[in-house]
């Protein structure tokens, strides 16, 4: 079955048969990726504890420039969780069908982002204990922090933005943690019974998880939107150039969007291949994720040249140097690097039979990623490095601390969206059996239109015969 | 007054449609014979379609959504506002203003959207009638795989009746309580 006008073929109990199989024997693959995600996440704790005996200066942080690698890191993965939520809110409120089976995915992606993300501003601390001076309470001395500081805005918007995901993924996972509690057996039953709320499918629910659904959908999408701004107003507020400038929030807005996309579909490649969802996740919706990439990517490219434009037509020498600075000084490989990934490679998206190729799509997401990533990382450092103050003039490339936590960023990342999946329905059964029923109703009303007017072309004849 | 006893039945049907005709028909047997107390529909997905039939069952979750960003706004600004306010002796504000607008209302903005999503969720459990500790006693598995339910309250005198007409209808199984 290779494409969603088939789905209507799909038993609604084959349907529900098949998405609680893959939360029993996925392949022998999700197992091979667990443990290496797993080493990974070892290997990261164990950086951390000896970044955290050591001091900071272990990740070459006791240089002029302190934003490095961890900063870069927490950009990439704050724009990892956009697509998810707000991707399946935008299309959810434009009703476009083909979300359904892939829409939870990316939704539990959104949330491990951010769980992700939310490690590295701690991490980057040092003083991991002082954490809790950006909550909203005075000190001793009656002090609050301050609001007016893009940080603290940062971690409203992200705590904000963490809660009403968890929410949206939850509210919308509810039925069919019914069926999973229906079906369940062992430790299983308890979760599912507990979670799923005592929901029972009555026509009043199911009204009422519709609005509420929608009503959450109508702020997550400016929500989300406001995320990245605000992750963007950390730099865009300075004075450092390359970063004062206005169209940094849309610029990381249609980053994060772009590297969403790209997660989507890698997911989305991995999770057909290793929980058998090749009936779901059809070349069909990669091909409508592609070019909805493919165009996000024009988009980010348009806003990265009139980035570099109004740097040039500035005339302002700061912003002049560390432009030039980018493309030809020591940072130059990342820059171009960044360029080849996502400015460059995408275009092999705007060929229809690269966009049908399963494996292709997936090699061309990873490079995608690549791109964003090397993108966050040419936005932090380089600018640094050529700075106002020539004393802060160092070039500084990440250190092996840096490089294992931030894999181990990649491991955690990975291991708990694999956890989500072999726990909960990654695809979800109640809207996939939506899109069968809708679609057999179309073919059903196209099928009797057809034969009214195979009969009225019958009579007509037998008309003109008489 | 002591309240008089119910009877429920629940009938099991493999089409929405058929569900759909079985629920007119009762409408109609209740405007005859006044026999039903309530109908509900169960199924393992949302058909819009159905107020039409049950009549507007739509919750006002919105009021409580409203509600919520609301009192989000004004909580979140309140916060940062008397937070300033509060410590502006302390801080010097170097000739900027004490409570700053355009600052503020980027926390405002989010505070606005935190409760206000919060708030939904509490109308949605409480229109909903979630968290429920028990299901019903005649609830079955096979609504959350592929068939629909029709759940009729009615007198206990009235349950022939009721039958007949869901067993009129093609039901797949009938269960009393």
């Amino acid at each position: 079955m290779d494409s969603t006008t088939n789905m209507k073929d799909i038993e609604w109990a084959r349907i529900n048969k098949d998405v609680l199989g893959s939360l029993e024997t996925p392949r022998i693959t999700f197992w091979i990726v667990l443990a290496v995600c797993s080493v990974l996440v070892l290997c990261g704790v164990a950086a951390e504890v000896y970044q955290y005996n050591h001091g900071l200066g272990v990740a070459l942080m006791d240089r002029p420039h302190f934003w490095q690698l961890y900063i870069s890191n927490f950009i990439f993965w704050i724009g990892m969780s956009h697509s998810g939520t707000l991707l399946s809110a935008v299309l959810l409120l434009t009703k476009a069908d083909w979300r359904k089976p892939i829409y939870r995915f990316a939704e539990a992606m959104t949330l491990f982002s951010i769980l992700t993300a939310a490690f590295f501003p701690v991490i980057h601390l040092g003083r991991v204990w002082n954490l809790y001076w950006v909550l909203p309470y005075p000190d001793e001395r009656g002090i609050w922090p301050n609001f007016r500081s893009p940080l603290l805005w940062d971690a409203s918007a992200i705590f904000t933005y963490a809660t009403s995901s968890a929410l949206f993924l939850y509210i919308g996972m509810i039925p069919d943690l019914a069926i999973c509690r229906d079906n369940a057996r062992g430790w299983r039953k308890p979760l599912y019974t507990l979670m799923s709320l005592g929901w029972m499918g009555r026509a009043r629910e199911w009204i009422a998880f519709r609005k509420t659904y929608v009503l959450m959908g109508c702020f997550l999408v400016p929500l989300a939107v406001s995320v990245h701004s605000i992750v963007a107003s950390d730099f865009a507020m300075s004075i450092v150039p390359d970063w004062h400038i206005t169209s940094f929030p849309p610029y990381f807005v249609a980053g994060a969007l772009y590297s969403g996309c790209a997660a989507i579909i890698t997911l989305f490649v991995m999770l057909r291949y290793i929980f058998k969802f090749e009936a779901y996740m059809t070349i069909d919706i990669l091909e409508k994720v592609a070019k909805l990439t493919f165009a996000i990517a024009m988009v980010w490219n348009y806003l990265n040249l009139s980035e570099y434009a109004s740097i040039w037509y500035s005339n302002d020498m700061y912003e002049h140097e560390v432009l030039i600075q980018k493309f030809i000084g020591p940072y130059w490989p990342v820059v171009w690097g960044m360029l080849l990934c996502s400015t460059v490679a995408p275009f092999a998206m705007a060929f229809k039979k690269f966009r049908q190729n399963l494996w292709g799509m997936f090699f061309l997401s990873l490079v995608i990623q690549l791109g964003m990533w090397l993108e966050r990382f040419q936005i932090v450092s380089p600018s640094l490095a050529s700075n106002h103050e020539p004393w802060t003039w160092a070039v500084v490339w990440p250190g092996l601390i840096q490089l294992t936590i931030t894999a181990a960023s990649f491991g955690w990342f990975t291991m708990l969206f694999l956890i989500f999946c072999k726990v909960f329905p990654s695809v979800s059964m109640y809207e996939v059996k939506e899109l069968v029923f809708h679609h057999r109703r179309v073919s059903a009303r196209n099928e009797i239109e057809d034969l009214n007017k195979e009969k009225d072309d019958m009579i007509r004849a037998q008309e003109g015969l008489a | 007054m002591r309240r008089r006893k119910m009877s429920v039945l629940f009938a099991l049907y493999d089409d929405f449609d058929k569900a759909r005709d079985v629920v007119a028909d009762l409408k109609i047997l209740d405007m005859k014979e006044l026999v039903v107390e309530d109908i509900e529909l169960y199924s393992p997905i949302e058909h819009p379609e159905v107020e039409e039939i049950l009549g507007d069952i739509s919750p006002p979750i919105q009021r409580f959504t409203f509600f919520g960003a609301i009192t989000g706004a004004i909580c979140a600004f309140l916060l940062v506002a008397a937070a300033a306010q509060s410590m502006f002796t302390v801080q010097p504000q170097g000739g900027k203003p004490v409570i700053p607008l355009p600052t503020d209302l980027v926390v405002t903005y989010e505070g606005t959207i935190l409760f206000g999503v919060w708030i939904t969720l509490l109308g949605f459990l409480i229109y909903s009638g979630m968290p429920r500790r028990r299901l019903k006693k005649f609830y079955s598995h096979k609504v959350s795989e592929d068939q629909i339910g029709v759940e009729v309250l009615m007198k206990p005198d009235n349950v022939e009746k009721v039958r007949e007409t869901l067993l009129s209808s093609g039901a797949l199984e009938i269960r009393e309580v």
